[in-house]
C-alpha cells in the first residue's frame, strides 16, 4: 500500500512542479516569491535551519526522487575541525544527507578530494563521524587516478576536459554543500570552486584561467540542490585558514549554485570589506553564460530564523 | 614421522615468512615492523661498528648469534626470511639435473667469512657496505620495493576491474577501497640482483646461503660445534642419499657419516630421507661426525682474515675520498645533491650512512610513498639510503612512520610534538616558473596546502595577481608546496636541504626554538572537538582583526562591472 500511495503523492508533487516551473517563466519572479523563494536564507541551529531551507524550496522530495543516488560534495579537505572553519560543519552535512535518505535515496555518498591525508581530513573534519549513525560507510575520499572518468565539457572557454569521480557521473542528483569561505585565488570559495574537490587534476586549472576554468567546471558539474554553510564563514585566510572567523549562523540554499554564490559573496565581509557578487570573476562569467543568476536583487530572497 | 618433522619445518619458515611480509606491510601501524631485521647478525654486527654503537635494539641479533652455540644455523634453516625465500625459489626452479659443472672455485663456504672481515674492515674504517649482502637488508628492500609495488598495483588493477560489481551490490567498502600503487626508485636494479641470486639455484640450492651471506658467515663461525647436531649411528650404510638430498652440501658423499656443522641448516632432510634411521638431532652422544673435514673449512686461515679486513678498510679509504662521500656534519666544500632531502628524525652525516643498513623498512612504511632510494645522489657509499622525493610526494608533519620502524637508529624515533619540529628543509620558490610571479595567473597552491602557514602572499603593484613568498622561519621541508605545485616536472617551490635539523637526539623543538624557527601546524588551530560537534566553537573575537578595510582589494576579488 504505502509505497503505491508514495508514488502517487509523487506524482502529484512532480506535476505541480511542473506547472509552477511554467508559470515562473510567464510570470514576474515576484508572483511566486511566497511559495518558492530562489533563495532561503536562514538563521539559527545547523540543523534546523538546513531542514528549514530545503523545505522552503520545495523540500527533498523536490530534488531527490525515491530510488535516487545522490552525492553530496562538502568541504573536508582540511585536516582541521569545524571551528577553522575551512571544512563544512558536521552538522549540515548529516542534515542534508538524513533528508535525502528520508527522500527515500537509493544510496547517498558523502565525497571529497582532499590534498591533506584523507584519513585525517575524515576523522578531524567530522564528518564521517556526524554521517555513521545514518549510515556506516557514508562518506569517503577518493583520490587514486583509476576512480575517475574523463570528460568532454562541451562549450568550455578553457577547460576542455577533465576526469570526474565515478560516482559523481553515476549520481541522479549532485548536492553542493561548501562552506563559506575565503579563497586567495578564487576570491570565494563556495558551491563553483568547490566542484573542484569531484575531479583529478586541479592543477591544471592554475594553469589555465582559474576562474574561467571554474566557469567551466559548474558547467559540467552543476548542482542540483546548493546549500551553503554560514554557519562559520572563514572571512580571511582562506580556504585553509587560520584567519578570522564570522559566526552568522546561517544556511543559504537554492537551486542555482551562482545565485546562492552570489548571495553568499554579498551577505558577508571579505577581508574587513563588502563586495558585490559581480566581483567574483567565476560568478560573474557563469551568470554571464547563463549557468545561473547572481542579480540577486532581481531574485526572491527570503529570510527566517528558526 | 619423518614427514611430519619435514612439513615441521616448512610450518615454522612459512609462518616467519607471514608474520615478515605482514609486519613490513604494516608498517608502525601496528606493532614496529624492524624486528627481523635486527635480528640479522651480519646487519647490526656491521651497523654497530660502523656506527660505533650498542644499542638494546641489537639485542635480537645477539640472540640469534648465541643461538648458534646450541643449534647451529637454525636461524637460517627455520626463521630467515630470505632463506625460505630462496627455498620457495629452488623449489620452484627446481632444475632437472644440477650443473655438471661446480660453481666458479671462487664460490666456496669460506667465501661468506672472508666477506664478514671484508665488511668488519670496511665498517672499521666507517663505511657500512652491508646492504650488498645482509640478507634482512636484501630480502627487505625485495619485498618492501619490488614484490610488494608489484602486488599493490595488480590489486588495484583487480578492484578496478571489478568496479562496477560493487557498485552494483553497494560494497562500498570495497568500491571505495584504494591501493594507490608505490613507485620505487632503483627498483629494477634489486629485481635484477635477485633475479641472478634466485638463477644460482642452477649451481645448487641455497647457493647464496652456502657461499655469499654474511650472517650465515657469522653463524657459521659460531657453529663449529653446536650442542645440538646431527648425529648418525652405526645403522648407517653409507647408501650416500643423505649427502645426495643436503640442501647445503654440508655432508660428503665420501662419508655419510659426517657432517660440516657450520654449514648444517638442522632442516633435518638427511633424517627424513635416511632409510635405516640412523640420523638423530640430538644434544649428546658420541659425536663421530667431524673427525674427517671433507674440505676447507668455513673459516678460512687467520691470514685470509686480515687481507680481506684491509682490503674492506681499504675499500671504505676509497668510498671516503669520492666527491661525495661527507666526513662531518659542517664539513668544508660539501657536493652534495642540491635537493637530497633526507627523512625526519635522520641522524646528521655520516652517522646516518654508517647505521643506514638500506634495508628500505621506512620506505616500505612511508604511507606517501616519498620516501625513495637513492641512487648516486649521495656517493657510491650512500646508495640505497633514504630520501624524500616531494614531487613524489609530501612528507606528513604527523607521520613517524620511518624513524618507528628503523632497525638500527639512523632515523630516530620521537613524539609527535618533536615530529612537527623535524624540520627536514626548506622551500625556496623560483619566481622565473612561478604562476602567479611569471604567468601573471592566479595560484595560491603552495598557501593553500603548506600545513605551516609558511607561504604568504602579497599584492605587486605591477603585478594582476598575489605572489607567494616562503617565511623560511616557518617552514618544516615537507614538500606540500613542491608535491602539489601545477608548474610540470620541475616545481617553482622546491624543497632543499637548507636548515635541516639534523640531530643526534629528538630534541627538535629545543633545537628548532635556539635557531629562531616556529614551526606549528595550522589544524592544531581547530582540532576537531566532538563536544562542539553541535554549535560551531569558533570565537569571533579570538582572530586578529581583519585588514584595513581602505588597504586594497580582497585577494582573488575584482572590481566587477564598476
Amino acid at each position: 500500500m504505502k509505497p503505491i500511495s508514495r508514488r502517487a503523492f509523487l506524482k502529484y508533487k512532480l506535476t505541480s512542479a511542473a506547472w509552477i516551473a511554467g508559470a515562473s517563466m510567464l510570470f514576474p519572479q515576484r508572483a511566486m516569491a511566497e511559495s518558492t523563494p530562489d533563495i532561503a536564507v536562514i538563521k539559527g541551529d545547523p540543523e534546523a535551519a538546513v531542514r528549514k531551507a530545503v523545505d522552503m524550496l520545495g523540500g527533498m522530495k523536490a530534488f531527490v526522487k525515491s530510488g535516487d543516488r545522490v552525492v553530496i560534495k562538502p568541504n573536508m579537505s582540511f585536516a582541521s575541525g569545524p571551528a577553522s572553519a575551512a571544512n563544512t560543519h558536521p552538522e549540515v552535512v548529516r542534515t542534508i544527507a538524513a533528508m535525502c535518505l528520508d527522500a527515500d535515496a537509493r544510496r547517498v555518498l558523502v565525497l571529497d578530494n582532499p590534498l591533506a591525508p584523507a584519513e585525517q581530513c575524515l576523522e578531524q573534519s567530522g564528518i564521517r563521524d556526524a554521517c555513521r549513525d545514518l549510515d556506516q560507510d557514508m562518506v569517503h575520499m577518493v583520490s587514486s587516478s583509476g576512480r575517475f572518468t574523463e570528460v568532454t565539457i562541451e562549450g568550455a572557454q578553457t577547460l576542455s576536459k577533465t576526469d570526474v569521480m565515478r560516482e559523481v557521473l553515476n549520481a541522479d542528483v549532485l548536492i553542493a554543500a561548501p562552506v563559506a569561505k575565503s579563497h586567495a585565488g578564487a576570491g570565494v570559495s563556495l558551491s563553483m570552486k568547490g566542484m573542484m574537490g569531484l575531479i583529478y587534476n586541479r592543477r591544471i586549472m592554475h594553469r589555465l584561467d582559474l576562474h574561467t576554468a571554474i566557469a567551466d567546471l559548474a558547467s559540467l558539474l552543476t548542482a542540483d540542490l546548493t546549500v551553503i554553510d554560514a554557519t562559520r564563514v572563514l572571512s580571511t585566510g582562506g580556504p585553509g585558514g587560520p584567519g578570522k572567523v564570522l559566526t552568522p549562523d546561517t544556511i543559504i540554499a537554492s537551486r542555482d549554485m551562482v545565485a546562492a554564490d552570489a548571495y553568499a559573496i554579498s551577505a558577508f565581509e571579505w577581508y574587513g570589506r563588502s563586495y558585490s557578487p559581480d566581483q567574483v570573476k567565476h560568478v560573474r562569467l557563469a551568470h554571464e553564460r547563463g549557468l545561473g543568476r547572481m542579480d540577486i536583487e532581481n531574485l526572491s530572497v527570503q529570510k527566517r530564523f528558526v | 614421522m619423518g614427514f611430519r618433522v619435514m612439513g615441521f619445518r616448512r610450518w615454522v619458515q612459512a609462518v616467519c615468512l607471514v608474520v615478515f611480509l605482514f609486519m613490513l606491510a604494516t608498517g608502525d601501524r601496528l606493532i614496529n615492523a624492524d624486528l627481523f631485521a635486527r635480528m640479522d647478525p651480519a646487519l647490526t654486527g656491521v651497523a654497530a661498528i660502523a656506527g660505533r654503537t650498542l644499542a638494546w635494539a641489537f639485542l635480537p641479533a645477539l640472540i640469534v648469534a648465541l643461538s648458534a652455540l646450541l643449534i647451529g644455523r637454525a636461524f637460517c634453516g627455520y626463521i630467515c626470511p630470505m632463506g625460505t625465500t630462496i627455498d620457495a625459489a629452488d623449489a620452484a626452479i627446481k632444475p632437472k639435473k644440477r650443473r655438471k659443472n661446480p660453481p666458479p672455485k671462487i664460490f666456496r663456504p669460506g667465501l661468506k667469512t672472508i666477506i664478514v672481515f671484508f665488511l668488519s674492515g670496511a665498517a672499521a674504517a666507517g663505511v657500512s657496505l652491508v646492504f650488498w649482502a645482509s640478507p634482512l637488508s636484501l630480502i627487505t628492500r625485495f619485498y618492501g620495493t619490488v614484490i610488494y609495488p608489484v602486488a599493490w598495483l595488480l590489486a588495484d588493477r583487480g578492484i578496478l576491474l571489478f568496479y562496477p560489481v560493487f557498485d552494483l551490490l553497494d560494497i562500498r567498502g570495497l568500491m571505495f577501497l584504494e591501493v594507490e600503487p608505490r613507485r620505487f626508485a632503483a627498483n629494477f636494479f634489486v629485481f635484477l640482483l635477485f633475479v641472478a641470486i634466485f638463477a644460482a639455484a642452477r649451481y645448487a640450492p641455497r647457493f647464496w646461503c652456502r657461499y655469499i651471506c654474511p650472517a650465515g658467515g657469522i653463524l657459521a663461525l659460531l657453529s663449529k660445534k653446536p650442542l645440538i647436531r646431527r648425529q648418525v649411528d652405526e645403522n648407517c650404510d653409507q647408501c650416500g642419499k643423505c649427502s645426495e638430498n643436503c640442501p647445503m652440501g654440508a655432508i660428503p658423499d665420501t662419508n655419510a657419516a659426517a657432517c660440516r656443522h657450520d654449514e648444517c641448516l638442522a632442516c633435518k632432510t638427511c633424517e627424513t630421507s635416511c632409510h635405516r634411521d640412523a640420523i638423530r638431532f640430538s644434544l649428546s652422544g658420541e659425536d663421530i661426525t667431524f673427525r674427517e673435514v671433507p674440505e676447507a673449512p668455513a673459516s678460512p686461515g687467520r691470514r685470509r682474515f686480515l687481507v680481506s679486513g684491509i682490503a674492506g678498510a681499504g675499500t671504505a679509504a676509497v668510498g671516503m675520498t669520492g666527491l661525495m662521500a661527507v666526513p662531518s656534519a659542517d664539513a668544508e666544500g660539501r657536493v652534495l645533491a642540491p635537493r637530497l632531502i633526507r627523512p625526519p628524525g635522520a641522524l646528521p652525516d655520516p652517522d646516518f650512512l654508517q647505521l643506514c643498513v638500506r634495508c628500505g623498512q621506512c620506505m616500505a612504511a612511508c604511507p606517501t610513498n616519498t620516501l625513495q632510494p637513492t641512487w648516486f645522489a649521495a656517493g657510491v657509499t650512500g646508495m640505497f639510503s633514504p630520501a624524500v622525493i616531494p614531487a613524489r610526494n609530501y612528507c606528513d608533519p604527523r607521520c613517524r612512520a620511518c624513524g618507528n620502524v628503523c632497525p638500527t637508529g639512523a632515523i630516530l624515533k620521537m613524539t609527535p610534538a618533536q615530529r612537527v619540529w623535524a624540520k627536514t628543509g626548506t622551500a625556496v620558490i623560483y619566481r622565473q616558473r612561478c604562476i602567479a610571479w611569471e604567468y601573471e595567473k592566479s595560484c595560491m597552491v603552495c598557501d593553500e596546502v603548506c600545513p605551516y602557514e609558511a607561504v604568504e602572499f602579497e599584492e605587486k603593484e605591477d603585478l594582476p595577481y598575489p605572489v607567494p613568498r616562503v617565511i623560511e622561519d616557518r617552514c618544516a621541508g615537507c614538500g606540500y608546496c613542491e608535491h602539489y605545485c601545477p608548474v610540470e616536472n620541475d616545481a617553482a617551490i622546491v624543497v632543499t636541504p637548507m636548515n635541516a635539523l639534523r640531530l643526534s637526539r629528538p630534541e627538535y623543538r629545543e633545537e628548532g626554538a635556539m635557531r629562531g624557527y616556529e614551526l606549528s601546524l595550522r589544524a592544531d588551530a581547530g582540532k576537531f572537538d566532538p563536544d562542539e560537534l553541535a554549535y560551531p566553537g569558533a570565537e569571533p573575537d579570538a582572530y586578529p582583526p581583519a585588514d584595513d578595510p581602505e588597504n586594497g582589494m580582497a585577494p582573488g576579488f575584482d572590481t566587477g562591472y564598476n
